[in-house]
């Protein structure tokens, strides 16, 4: 529960501007990236933090500027934009990570990375195959998020891939290949819920835990891959427990593009997790009431926190504060409690070019506004 | 009786053709660069297939967006639609969507085969959606019941089927993971049987293969059982062997004894046990043996190194096949 009704919050990763892919890569910036610098500097002020690269970026000496400084300052950028739209729950837009599976797999050996499969049309994603037993290199995200704590104005909360997904999206090899046998349906399903367990006992925790030390206190476990598989739903919470054992801190779970309902009852086992953070805007049309599956929630007597998706990523049209407004009131009537509720995007912002995710932002705290001042003066 | 070996799906492509296509979509090269890769790949697929000693050769049908784009772009009264999710994977096609009574554009489809195989039709086996799971996956905005447009879709497969022997092609796959994972009953289950009973009179003497995968077949072996195909294949990494119905099963079987879930390479030995088994439970007139999936869920070198279990396979099973 919040001090004010529709507090609202960062859901995920933002596009990396152009300047900063460039710039990590020591690649001088074109006349398209030097501009996007100058007009986002403009609009939220961000490169005078970290002095002496704008000069170096923007006058042609990108050879001159350190690419962890670059990311530095692309981290920067993410975090004053969601602080600029006026959030009161902000990271980085994940601006150091490759991306949510690779990168936490490259903290942790026992993994060998297979090569690319076709996610659909010309498009890929890299697979890795667990080959050994799960084990932590170091704690990840530590870095960014101390970096991300020295900077930011609001609160930060800290997105990190969750061990059902991890195991999900790759390749089990080690865990199914202990399994006697045939290796059938029951071995895939026993391989998979020890790889599981490992990955949230011997990764996630671990690195959960360091991030505590160092301060950070609202984490949120993304796990997308929770709705491929509906009947592994114990083994999603399994997982989410496992990774948040005796740990202290307020706990989201992120699911998106799922039916929700073929999760429950079992999700609701997730002990520690404060908060549900899904996606509700992009199946939200006017045939069709993307929120009404809320009313689940209160069928099984859950009352704990909901991050309500009111803008849909996947699409450039920005959604009226209006709209917003609307949505924040339909769930409130589902949920019974509108004090149960933080506002956030769908997903994350990263499919969306930044002017489109910035309008996005502000419109979800436009529309939280709009919806608080309808319930504080309900005859307004 | 003999046992018999091929894909039952598409295959990956290779990390030089995954980085030419996405060059191609950033513009940093060209389509003919590209077609060329494509031709050479398709040409390793046939070679790889020939040396691992398949009956017929599908050339991995690379090229193709997802199974159904194909005929969502040609047949008249379909649609492009949204992304979707394929099953339980991480993989997505376009939803086709039925917006009128469908017609065909003559040899637009057989346009859009592997040159290798247009090339020599009698060793090729070609790939399809089967009426089911083409109903199941496209939004139907048509007014017609879904069992109407399953019979409807396989009076179209069929006609397609008819013109592609008529160009000398024998054997067909109908890729079928619905009837496992949502199998049909009452008029539905009629309509199926209903369009492959279409699709049979045009094969016409050819082989028709219908491909299960996804989940346990076990449920749908009452309708499996009366499908008038060739070959009836199921995914032994769902369905436990086991628990397979008693025969003598009228069809043939094909067994998918390679899991594209998981790199780790299957046992050659316990294959040839579960393969007995499954022989032993069913009497089939054939046995069929493929990857239980499609192994385009795996990348090239992985899904490559575990078809190659297949020769392996039958001389575990001492080549004559299981006895």
């Amino acid at each position: 529960m919040t001090d004010r009704l529709f507090p609202s919050q960062e859901i995920g990763s933002l596009a990396k501007p152009r300047w900063q892919l460039l710039g990590q890569r020591g690649e001088a910036l074109d006349d398209a990236a030097k501009a996007e610098f100058r007009r986002w500097d403009e609009r939220i002020s961000f490169s005078a933090e970290l002095p002496g690269l704008r000069d170096a970026l923007l006058g042609g000496r990108t050879s001159d500027a350190d690419p962890d400084a670059v990311r530095d300052l692309g981290a920067l950028f993410a975090l004053r934009l969601l602080e600029t739209a006026g959030l009161d729950r902000v990271y980085d837009g994940e601006a150091r990570r490759i991306e949510m599976y690779e990168h936490p797999i490259r903290q942790m050996t026992g993994f060998r990375f297979q090569g690319h499969v076709r996610s659909f049309d010309n498009k890929y994603y890299l697979k890795a195959a667990v080959t050994d037993e799960v084990r932590l290199e170091h704690p990840y995200h530590v870095e960014e998020f101390d970096f991300v704590k020295r900077h930011a104005h609001a609160t930060p909360k800290l997105p990190i891939t969750g061990p059902y997904t991890l195991a999900d999206w790759s390749y089990n090899e080690y865990y199914l290949a202990r399994q006697p046998g045939w290796k059938g349906r029951s071995a895939r399903r026993a391989a998979q819920r020890e790889f599981v367990v490992d990955l949230a006992r011997r990764a996630l925790r671990p690195t959960i835990r360091a991030l505590i030390e160092h301060g950070c206190r609202v984490i949120q476990i993304d796990e997308p891959a929770a709705g491929t598989h509906p009947d592994e739903a114990a083994l999603v919470v399994e997982g989410f427990n496992a990774a948040t054992e005796g740990l202290d801190a307020e706990f989201s779970m992120h699911i998106c593009y799922s039916d929700y309902r073929a999760l429950l009852p079992e999700l609701l086992e997730a002990k520690r997790c404060r908060q549900w953070a899904w996606e509700f805007a992009n199946r939200d049309s006017p045939g069709h009431d993307g929120y009404a599956v809320l009313s689940a929630l209160a069928e099984y007597g859950d009352t704990r926190e909901v991050g309500l998706g009111v803008v849909d990523v996947h699409r450039d049209t920005v959604e009226t504060p209006e709209v917003v407004a609307e949505r924040i009131r339909r769930a409130s009537h589902y949920l019974g409690d509108p004090r149960r509720i933080w506002v956030n995007p769908d997903c994350g912002l990263r499919t969306r070019s930044l002017p489109v995710a910035q309008a996005k932002l502000e419109a979800v705290v436009q529309g939280a506004a709009r919806a608080r001042a309808d319930f504080e003066n309900p005859r307004r | 009786m003999q046992v018999h070996t091929g894909l039952t799906g598409p295959y990956p492509r290779p990390e030089a053709l995954i980085h030419a296509t996405r060059d191609l979509d950033r513009g940093r090269t060209n389509a003919e660069a590209v077609e060329e890769l494509y031709r050479t790949t398709e040409q390793e697929v046939v070679a790889l297939e020939r040396r691992l000693g398949f009956d017929q050769v599908t050339a991995g049908f690379l090229r193709w967006p997802d199974l159904f784009r194909p005929f969502a772009e040609t047949w008249e009264g379909l649609a492009v639609g949204p992304l979707t999710r394929w099953l339980e994977t991480n993989t997505f096609f376009r939803q086709p969507i039925l917006l009128a009574p469908l017609g065909r554009t003559e040899r637009a489809f057989a346009a859009r085969l592997p040159p290798p195989l247009r090339a020599q039709p009698d060793a090729a086996r070609l790939l399809l959606p089967g009426p089911y799971t083409f109903a199941g996956v496209l939004e139907n905005r048509s007014g017609e019941t879904d069992e109407a447009v399953i019979h409807r879709l396989g009076r179209m497969l069929a006609e397609e089927v008819r013109e592609l022997r008529g160009a000398g092609f024998g054997s067909f796959l109908f890729s079928e993971p619905l009837l496992v994972v949502h199998p049909p009953e009452g008029p539905r289950a009629e309509a199926v049987i209903a369009g492959y009973r279409e699709i049979q009179s045009a094969v016409n003497g050819g082989t028709s293969i219908v491909w299960t995968y996804g989940a346990d077949a076990l449920p749908a072996f009452p309708l499996l059982d009366r499908l008038p195909v060739s070959v009836v294949g199921v995914d032994l990494a769902e369905t436990d062997v086991e628990r397979l119905p008693e025969g003598p099963q009228r069809s043939g079987l094909g067994l998918g004894v390679i899991d594209p879930r998981t790199t780790l390479g299957e046992d050659p030995v316990e294959v040839a046990r579960v393969v007995r088994a499954a022989y032993a439970r069913r009497r089939p007139p054939s046995v069929s043996l493929g990857p239980g999936g499609p192994l385009d869920l795996l990348p090239w070198d992985p899904a490559t190194r575990k078809l190659g279990v297949l020769p392996a396979v039958l001389k575990a099973l001492g080549n004559g096949g299981p006895s």
